[in-house]
């Protein structure tokens, strides 16, 4: 096993600790950061959503994988800065107006993470004033809108009203996800894209920023 | 025939006369529909009720769950609410680490139950009355240490994790053990469990650390010729064996997060189905006729006779107009 597989593999199986060790390692023998990203990080997570998907990882799974991943970023992160290096693409991330659930949406943001986004994660209860003043100040590609109550679901559309009005909507796509949501509530409100678990949500953020 | 004996007979699958009811409320739904709601209510009185606790010691809570704010509970978990007539949720959770464990202090008052007070209401109903506590191992472990933060922690498996949890569960025991020695007809306990299209934790996981908390909720009702009832929200098809195995008498769950003709098949007739009716697209969206149709799958799937128990929850967004015509469509069918 080279250094490479033994980094995907502590990411898949969540060891930070090796996680760390075996960047260290790739670091070290001279590896270029946006390797280790292409050729360990992104895989890895993949790989983890794809077994999300499947069923043979649960939350707890993902999670500490995902801090797998952190530990190695950590590590990674100042080499990009200094490279320059520009991300995948940027993204503003929250649960809208009146809504608390988060435990979705904070996987999404780490699978886009380690999908080479980044991430500004808005939080919880988020207005669509507190979205637009995100966008105006990240410049964002995507919108990342979190719902998972029927009742908060009408501030999805009241977040891309304000985006409208502000004159914000045609530079930023839209996608949004949450337990009950659907890809036709998704069209109706202008949405470019519902992804209904947060493996499908990197793979739509790659499609919104080709 | 009482309430109490319809509920009864529900349970052990024995030909009850008509399906029991329970509507489940929030504060939301009373603040908006008060008119609706009790024209509701007096048309389609419950047949289940909980019993108050009659603590002696005051609980030492602070603040309205339901109302914007904070909320701290008698654990000492401040729970933080944006939006009025539901719950909020733990933003600050008080343990760092579960090396702390020992600083948690146990609501001790949850066990000054008056038992004479609470063998009177009993007496004083015909109805089907549950305990008025609830065991909520995994999500007291949540409120305490953070969902996230415990997700992990169910990998990474600290010892201070173990040593809380038996301690907790030691405290469980003894408050069921309480209510076991009163004249109520059932003892619950809940935990979410789901999500909508998964579990939260592996099965394997549930199975090896919070199964035989359940078993031994189950067995201490069943030691005193009591029910044994459950909630949980989300996608559980997965432990659905286990819950019968241990014994469970009837589950509340999201039945149409799975599929309900399914869940018929293979647990129809193994416990009672505590409802429900689907409150992310009915309750809210559904015509009328799409809640009598809910009715009717609900009926084929799981009435035996017996083993269904006409339960919805009328919470955020639903329609008083889909409550009541859950509970009239039951008249029909049963
Ligand atoms: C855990 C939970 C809670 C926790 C939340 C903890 C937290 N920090 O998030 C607590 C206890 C606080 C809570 C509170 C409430 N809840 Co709640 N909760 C749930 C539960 C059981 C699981 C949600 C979850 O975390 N799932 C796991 C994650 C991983 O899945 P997910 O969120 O769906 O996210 C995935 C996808 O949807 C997608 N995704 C998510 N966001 C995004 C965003 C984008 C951009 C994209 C592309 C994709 C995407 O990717 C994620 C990962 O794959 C659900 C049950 C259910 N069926 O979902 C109820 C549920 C959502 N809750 C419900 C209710 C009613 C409430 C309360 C009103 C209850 C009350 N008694 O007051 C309060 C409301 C509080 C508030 N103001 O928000 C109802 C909503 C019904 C409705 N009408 O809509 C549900 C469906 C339960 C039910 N029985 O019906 N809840």
């Amino acid at each position: 096993m080279d250094a490479y597989d033994a980094l995907r593999a502590a990411v898949i199986e969540g060891d930070d600790l090796t996680a760390r060790a075996a960047t260290e390692e790739l670091l070290s023998a001279g590896h270029d950061a946006q390797a280790l990203i292409r050729g360990a990080l992104t895989p890895a997570m993949d790989e983890v959503g794809r077994r999300f998907e499947a069923g043979e990882f649960f939350l707890p799974e993902v999670l500490v994988a995902a801090r797998a991943m952190k530990a190695a970023q950590e590590l990674i992160q100042p080499l990009l800065a200094r490279s320059k290096t520009p991300p995948r693409g940027r993204v503003v991330l929250g649960t809208v107006a009146g809504d608390l659930h988060d435990i979705g949406k904070n996987l999404v943001a780490a699978m886009l993470c380690s999908a080479g986004f980044a991430i500004t994660d808005l939080g919880v209860d988020v207005s669509p004033d507190r979205f637009v003043a995100a966008v105006g100040a990240a410049r964002p590609q995507i919108v990342g809108l979190s719902a998972l109550l029927t009742t908060t679901m009408p501030a999805m559309q009241q977040t891309i009203e304000a985006l409208e009005e502000q004159n914000l909507r045609a530079d930023v796509k839209v996608m949004v996800g949450g337990a009950p949501l659907t890809g036709v509530f998704a069209a109706r409100i202008g949405a470019d894209g519902y992804a209904p678990t947060a493996a499908a949500a990197v793979n739509l953020a790659r499609e919104l920023t080709p | 025939m009482t309430s109490r004996e319809l509920v009864r007979r529900t349970l052990s699958f024995d030909a009850p006369p008509r399906v029991p009811r329970q509507l489940w409320l929030l504060p939301w739904a009373c603040d908006r529909y008060p008119e609706e709601l009790r024209a509701i209510q007096a048309r389609f009185p419950d047949d289940i009720v909980s019993a108050p606790a009659f603590h002696e010691a005051l609980l030492p809570v602070h603040g309205d769950p339901y109302r914007p704010g904070t909320f701290v509970d008698e654990w000492g978990c401040t729970f933080l609410n944006v939006q009025a007539g539901v719950i909020g949720e733990v933003k600050t959770p008080l343990l760092k680490s579960w090396d702390a464990h020992e600083m948690v202090r146990f609501p001790e008052e949850r066990l000054s139950v008056q038992v004479d007070e609470v063998n009177q209401f009993c007496r004083r109903t015909d109805r089907f009355v549950l305990a008025g506590a609830c065991p909520r191992p995994f999500e007291r472990l949540q409120f305490l240490r953070g969902t996230e933060n415990l997700l992990m922690d169910l990998i990474d498996q600290p010892a201070g994790l173990h040593a809380f949890l038996a301690r907790l569960h030691e405290f469980y025991m003894r408050e069921l053990e309480l209510w076991a020695r009163t004249d109520v007809d059932a003892l619950s306990f809940m935990d979410d469990w789901g999500g909508q299209q998964a579990m939260l934790i592996s099965p394997q996981l549930w199975r090896t650390f919070f199964k035989p908390l359940y078993r031994d909720y189950v067995a201490i009702a069943h030691q005193s010729g009591k029910a044994a009832f459950m909630h949980s929200d989300g996608y559980i098809l997965n432990i659905l064996p286990d819950l019968v195995e241990i014994g469970l008498d009837a589950l509340n769950c999201q039945v149409f997060c799975m599929d309900v003709a399914l869940l018929g098949d293979r647990f129809g007739g193994k416990l009672t189905f505590w409802g429900e009716l689907d409150r992310q697209q009915i309750l809210p969206g559904g015509s009328r006729a799409a809640v009598i149709a809910a009715a009717q799958r609900l009926r084929s799937a799981f009435w035996r006779p017996g083993g269904f128990i006409a339960q919805c929850e009328f919470g955020p967004g639903a329609r008083p107009e889909n409550v009541h015509a859950f509970f009239e469509a039951w008249e029909t069918l049963v």
